[in-house]
């Protein structure tokens, strides 16, 4: 726990000798929180803690000659530590992203408890806000990072025959990251108003009082930083690290969803990130990108932050889309159907990504000229993408389904995906979305698209790689139970919300016209039912990782590659180095073999 | 004893693989960081057009430009001669090279002394030119550092013409920033 | 085999009958008050109408596959299936199919009836502040409470903002458009039908962008009323000041701008529909 404490001591004197230069060298409002200060103050800060937990060790000592060192002994240690075996970075990002996700998750409960009347009876507006701005940007951390960090990472290496990804210690930095911007992210609100949304949309973002989108602003920037490395280190190890006989026609559907999510991580994050310099320079060093009167504008933050943050959402639910096609595929015991052309689909998604973003923007007041085009290109998104929704039908048709909990899950992403995905169309459509945008038809949409698509893949891929990850089995029966819970509970909370957003409820409002009252009392009683669900699937995993029943290496006899390595796999995964031969789902041809482990493994390379 | 060569085995499929990772990695940093220069470029000409103030000092941003220019040569030079083993000669271009970067910044920064009074950053033109050149300035001051890491590292003896790697990765990286000035210098002075 | 599709295909046929009556015969949308509001709704259930039988497609397929396949256990596997070109050209070109026609209509056909002409027999400015809406008419008179609009007319909107993004929303209309500082921004409605707020909660200007503390707040009541009676309203508003005007609409709805409201109150801004 050393590096842990050291990185700890570092950041905090990071924070304050920065916060104090600032304040020496601007000579700004207050010593230790004024703008400045702050800013400054949590870079000094984020330096201080990679420093401390093992950015000096690793790389530090290298650039004056010194050889790095290592600290800490492989015991339970290595999970609070900067550990390169990326393993242990998958682990360290799922424990910690379900972690995030749950108070994400009481966020949204005290909403609903709010939002179960029509007045302000439990919290007030200025509250409500900030819940509402911490609920939406921790779930869409937890969306973006959730299934890249922690099974693209475990994962990825494994099933490509590789020893671990290309750069290790990269790969470490990109998660303990993560840590400071939780911090700055649960500090914000308590620097002042914090309201602007996870969209953080301008003006209100440079004119709100307090300083707490300062460390919002610092802190996302940050989690872009950790995203792209992420991506990077993921495309940097499909391309280069692929065991001999892996070509790009033999990689898991898995692979490819996190190489094409990497794709868009690596190349759009930069526009997130560059949209909040120009908010925190607006802030405070004067700038005018967004003040009208100088001559700025706030479209200009609208295109710039779309073209981000639509292709974030094939960030979220590209890997869902590959773990939920992988379940599939095993637990129907049939090749994944249409392989190729879901990989062109996954493809033609990330390229389309990139020229659809303006569909946000459809009641922004932009050119007319822009409406069509970007009504074309959006809609033409939901042919790729049924290209994805064939392959799950196509697969499980004269499959022997096992219809065990992450196949649940699965079954359960395609249904509720889908409705994500046909309510979609109301907002690519110019006509509905006047009515319809920033109302809860938007929020009941994207709720079923990132909670249908990339959650219930976290959760699936938790359910599906739990003993391969812990060595133990989780309990089946309350696994089933759970994932029946949020499938259909999903439907219970959300499906009602189209109903009161075509009614004219409004999003992010603490406060709605009195008629849609029992409605809402209605989704808030169901909103509690699907969050105390989550207790099961905590309450069942922690049990299982410490008193399940052992697991075989293979308990669900899949054949890729991470399935023939104990569980939990030996440090450099494989004991002997693999040689892939076949297709990876090659099931129902008799002797037909994915990979052999070859006894010459010094050959490798 | 078959752990050992185990990992061996390892250690040497590390070696094969990691150039090739070093070189891809460096790339697609790169693409991802256009990305970021491309975002405040589009802002430049999305808020103000392709407007710019008379008062720019169009000398001085000339001479800098060249600055730059002559040291992706010289950045060019350490990286070849690091690679045919002229040690020597590689650590007086690595030097150049740094002079050349602190000539640049020193000269942004006395740019900025005068362009604080004539186009503040609170105006249109001067919000565009404040965040590019300070969002370049600070990519030159980490090329900078890397070079200087290089710079000492290649003086205790660690490069060789077999292992010349962080040389190239930090040469490649400051022709990138040199390419990025070539996009902003004209986006900034000449429109 | 045949025995299997004819199977998948009676379900599809019935689930997709059961949905169409459902989408065609409940309305979901409540009926607008503009002729705007009426290609919106249309469009909407048009949207429906189409999605109905994809939906009970893949919902045929999914279920029908988990009863009629199930096999508990990895002990045997299915038939090696791994791809039929045939299915996937053809699924291509049906989604394609589909996608073109959304485009076409609604898409390219709503896109005409609602931005198609841009003349209006009359303008009305709005601003928008935090958090209240001010509203001036042809002939000068403002008011800060109450939006009446007469019928029949169409009427553009020029919207703009004097702090952050507002969002100038009537629901009722079945259009909305952003509160832009530094532009206007123009909504063209064609009234259709009389209505008030204090029937329908829609009828009321809403603010749909997130503006900061009061943002829930941010409305005012809407009333659209017969030509003769707007003509006599916006007099009455010109001459006198609007404090009377209040008095006269009987209005209890938004709050100051910049103050911090009393919560309730806010509430009822919404709720006195």
């Amino acid at each position: 726990m050393r590096p842990l404490f050291r990185a700890i001591k570092w950041g905090i004197g990071g924070y304050l000798l920065g916060a104090v230069a600032a304040w020496v060298m601007a000579g700004a409002s207050g010593p230790l929180n004024g703008p400045i200060e702050v800013t400054v103050g949590f870079i000094a800060g984020l330096i201080g803690w990679i420093f401390g937990i093992g950015g000096w060790n690793n790389w530090g000592r290298e650039w004056f000659g010194l050889p790095p060192k290592d600290d800490g002994k492989d015991d339970w240690r290595r999970y609070f530590r900067f550990n390169t075996d990326h393993k242990v970075v998958g682990v360290q990002y799922l424990v910690a992203f379900i972690a995030v996700m749950g108070i994400g998750g009481i966020m949204a409960m005290l909403m609903r408890l709010e939002l179960a009347r029509a007045g302000t009876d439990f919290m007030s507006e200025e509250t409500y806000n900030k819940v509402m701005s911490m609920h939406g940007i921790l779930m869409v951390a937890v969306a973006v990072a959730g299934i890249l960090g922690s099974f693209g990472n475990y994962l990825i290496p494994l099933m490509i025959g590789a020893q671990d990804m290309a750069f290790p210690r990269l790969n470490a930095l990109s998660f303990w990251l993560i840590p400071p911007v939780a911090v700055a992210l649960l500090s914000a609100p308590l620097l002042g108003s914090f309201e602007a949304g996870w969209t953080a949309y301008p003006p209100l973002s440079v004119l709100a009082p307090g300083d707490g989108q300062l460390l919002f602003n610092m802190g996302v920037i940050a989690f872009g930083l950790s995203s792209i490395l992420g991506g990077l280190n993921i495309l940097t190890t499909v391309t280069t690290m692929r065991a001999p006989g892996m070509t790009w026609g033999r990689l898991p559907i898995f692979v490819w969803a996190g190489f094409s999510a990497s794709l868009i991580s690596v190349l759009f994050t930069q526009y997130f990130a560059a949209t909040l310099v120009m908010i925190q320079l607006d802030r405070i060093a004067g700038t005018a990108f967004f003040d009208a009167k100088a001559g700025g504008g706030t479209l200009l933050y609208e295109h710039l932050f779309w073209f981000y943050s639509h292709p974030a959402v094939y960030i979220m639910v590209l890997p869902a889309f590959g773990v939920s096609l992988e379940i599939i595929t095993h637990f129907s015991r049939k090749p994944l159907f249409a392989y190729k052309a879901v990989v062109g689909a996954f493809l033609t998604i990330v390229g389309l990504s990139g020229i659809v973003w303006a569909h946000h923007m459809f009641t922004s007041g932009m050119a007319n000229y822009f409406h069509a085009p970007f009504m074309a290109l959006t809609e033409a998104i939901s042919i790729p993408t049924g290209v994805v929704f064939l392959a799950a039908i196509g697969t499980m048709w004269k499959g022997r389904i096992w219809f065990t909990a992450p196949m649940i899950m699965a079954t359960g992403w395609v249904f509720n995906f889908m409705i994500g995905g046909i309510t979609g169309i109301f907002h690519a459509d110019v006509a509905t979305d006047l009515q319809l945008h920033d109302t809860y038809f938007v929020v009941a949409h994207f709720h079923f698209t990132i909670i249908g698509g990339s959650i219930m893949g976290l959760l699936g891929g938790t359910f599906y790689w739990f003993p391969k990850i812990t060595g133990r089995m989780y309990n089946e029966r309350l696994g089933k139970i759970f994932a029946l819970w949020v499938t259909i509970g999903l439907n219970v909370v959300f499906l009602p919300m189209f109903w009161v957003g075509v009614n004219g409820m409004n999003r992010r409002v603490a406060v709605y016209p009195a008629d849609l009252q029992r409605v809402n009392e209605f989704i808030s009683a169901a909103a509690f039912l699907l969050g105390a669900g989550f207790l099961l699937f905590i309450g069942n995993l922690l049990w299982s990782a410490v008193k399940g029943p052992k697991a075989s290496d293979n308990p669900w006899n899949a054949s890729t590659l991470e399935w023939s390595v104990s569980s939990p796999p030996p440090h450099h995964n494989f004991p002997l180095l693999p040689e892939v031969v076949g297709h990876p789902y090659e099931y129902g041809r008799p002797g037909a073999r994915h990979a052999v482990l070859s006894t010459t493994g010094a050959t490798h390379g | 004893m078959a752990a050992v060569t185990l990992e061996a085995a390892h250690s040497r499929a590390e070696l094969l693989h990691q150039p090739r990772s070093n070189k891809l990695g460096l790339w697609i940093f790169m693409a991802s960081e256009t990305f970021l220069f491309s975002a405040l470029i589009s802002a430049r000409f999305i808020t103000s057009g392709v407007q710019k103030p008379e008062d720019l000092n169009q000398a001085l941003a000339f001479g800098l430009t060249c600055v730059l220019l002559v040291s992706s040569i010289s950045a060019y030079l350490a990286e070849a001669f690091i690679a045919t083993g002229h040690r020597r000669a590689f650590l007086a271009a690595t030097r150049v090279t740094i002079v050349f970067g602190l000539i640049f910044i020193g000269g942004v920064m006395f740019e900025w002394r005068e362009a604080l009074h004539n186009f503040p950053p609170g105006t249109i033109y001067g919000t565009a030119f404040f965040s590019l050149i300070g969002l370049h300035a600070f990519h030159v001051l980490t090329g900078v550092l890397g070079l200087a890491v290089v710079l000492n590292l290649g003086a205790l003896g660690h490069f060789g013409p077999s292992n010349s790697w962080p040389v190239e990765g930090v040469v490649k990286y400051w022709h990138f920033v040199d390419l990025m000035w070539v996009i902003i210098y004209p986006a900034l002075y000449l429109f | 085999m045949r025995r299997e599709w004819l199977v998948v295909g009676a379900i599809w046929a019935a689930l997709t009958a059961l949905g169409e009556f459902v989408v065609t015969t409940w309305t979901m949308l409540p009926e607008g008050y503009s002729r705007e509001s009426h290609v919106v709704n249309e469009a909407y259930v048009l949207l429906l109408v189409m999605a109905v039988p994809v939906f009970a497609f893949m919902v045929t397929m999914l279920g029908y596959s988990i009863v009629a396949f199930r096999h508990p256990g990895a002990t045997e596997d299915g038939p090696n299936l791994g791809n039929n070109k045939r299915v996937v050209w053809i699924w291509l070109a049906v989604t394609a199919a589909l996608d073109l026609a959304v485009l076409i209509n609604p898409g390219f056909v709503g896109l005409r009836d609602i931005r198609g002409t841009q003349s209006a027999d009359m303008a009305i400015e709005v601003v928008g502040q935090r958090w209240s809406w001010t509203v001036t008419y042809e002939n000068g008179a403002t008011s800060t409470t109450e939006m009446v609009v007469p019928v029949d007319t169409r009427i553009r909107f020029d919207v703009t903002s004097t702090d952050v993004l507002h969002s100038f929303w009537v629901p009722g209309f079945g259009l909305k458009v952003d509160a832009v500082p530094g532009r206007t921004t123009q909504m063209y409605v064609t009234t259709e039908r009389t209505g008030d707020n204090a029937d329908d909660s829609r009828l009321r200007v809403q603010c749909a962008e997130l503006c900061g503390l009061s943002h829930a707040d941010m409305a005012m009541t809407v009333r659209v009323v017969e030509r003769a009676e707007y003509d006599a309203w916006v007099e009455d508003l010109k001459n006198n000041p609007p404090a009377a005007a209040q008095q006269a609409a009987g209005a209890t709805a938004t709050t100051a701008a910049g103050e911090q409201n009393d919560q309730q109150a806010g509430a009822a801004a919404g709720q006195e529909g």
